[in-house]
């Protein structure tokens, strides 16, 4: 007896509820992170990291923490007022993902040597990235799903995503490794956003207006973002990576201009 | 000699290949279901007839039979639902919402 299913073969009923099911995202999470605590493989070793690179990592790791708690609130919060069980459970998936991240980067900041990181958190996280943690709890607040599926699932995620990806390909071999396991829950939490969004925008045109003003009122603070993230890990502005490329791409496939 | 630009880009009354999917060591998504992805690797990645590029996140999804345009598949990493067309002599995946 085979071992597989063809995914292709599924009606696309069958295909939603089950890469929106818990069941699929257990089994999904163990494929990359079983044996790694907080991460991490017990056979990464750490590299010697210079003071600089060592200030310019825990600037950013407290942005991440910043991004995470956003999404954390944001995700848990949305439960309430999700328009089904699918999209119920799926948010549970993902706030429980976004714990996860913080958790691993508030270890990340831990094991560099950071005393209080509530502090550092407080002291080094970008302003850009708090309004935008502020603009993405309102929407929530508000119980607006399309907005705060919007702000976070695309825009926030979008970000996030691009960021780690490149990130992770300069970083020291632990914090690389804690950024793919990052990453691949990602891939999960803006195709959720972008998908729903789509059918949603497929449904109610109307809905695109007010949505590509949210986009233009979001888009300063998240390229501000991106922006000093990339000169903390100091990459060189030629060196940077397209966030364009990833995020314009993504909200195009919605259809908003840039 | 017949330029091969008057070619379409697939004979349709050929039969499509059959491919046997081995795991890649992909584990984003549940076991029985690994050997349908594989990770991209970038802009020198060649794909097979049986694969496509999600636009969405970049994981190669792989099928069982040749691709086509008008085929469709699923992204199981990012949740997509794609559709196989062609563009400018390429076969491309298209979301569907």
């Amino acid at each position: 007896m085979r071992d597989w299913i063809d995914p292709h073969q599924l009606n696309e009923d069958d295909f939603k509820s089950t890469v929106q099911s818990f069941e699929f995202w257990f089994e999904a999470v163990e494929g990359y992170l079983h044996g790694r605590p907080f991460g991490v493989s017990p056979l990464t070793k750490e590299i010697a990291l210079s003071d600089r690179r060592r200030d310019g990592l825990i600037t950013t790791l407290c942005n991440y923490c910043v991004g995470e708690a956003a999404a954390l609130e944001a995700s848990s919060g949305m439960i309430r007022f999700a328009p089904d069980r699918l999209a119920q459970v799926f948010l549970a998936t993902q706030a429980v993902d976004e714990a996860r991240h913080l958790e691993v980067f508030l270890n990340r900041l831990s094991q560099l040597g950071v005393p209080n990181v509530d502090v550092e958190i407080e002291s080094r996280a970008n302003r850009s990235l708090l309004k935008f943690k502020d603009r993405l709890l309102e929407f929530v607040d508000a119980q607006d799903w399309e907005a705060a599926v919007f702000a976070q699932n695309v825009i926030l995620e979008c970000l996030e995503s691009t960021v780690f990806r490149h990130h992770a390909a300069t970083a020291d071999p632990v914090t690389a490794e804690i950024l793919a396991g990052v990453i691949s829950d990602e891939r999960r939490h803006f195709g959720f956003g972008e998908n729903d969004l789509g059918r949603r925008l497929q449904a109610a045109p109307h809905v695109h207006a007010r949505l590509a003003k949210i986009k233009r009122d979001l888009d300063t603070l998240v390229l501000d973002t991106f922006s000093e993230v990339m000169g903390e890990l100091d990459i060189a502005p030629a060196d940077r990576p397209d966030l364009a490329g990833d995020y314009l791409a993504a909200v195009a496939r919605l259809g908003f201009r840039p | 000699m017949i330029d091969p630009l008057e070619h379409s880009f697939v004979d349709k009354d050929r039969a499509r290949q059959s491919f046997v999917l081995e795991d890649t060591g992909f584990d984003e998504v549940p076991r029985r279901f690994r050997r349908f992805y594989r990770r991209w690797c970038g802009a020198d990645d060649m794909l097979a007839a049986n694969e496509a590029l999600c636009p969405v996140c970049k994981v190669v999804i792989r099928s069982v039979k040749e691709l086509r345009a008008g085929d469709l598949v699923y992204c199981m990493p990012c949740m997509s639902r794609l559709m196989l067309v062609e563009e400018q002599g390429k076969l491309i995946a298209k979301v569907i919402y």
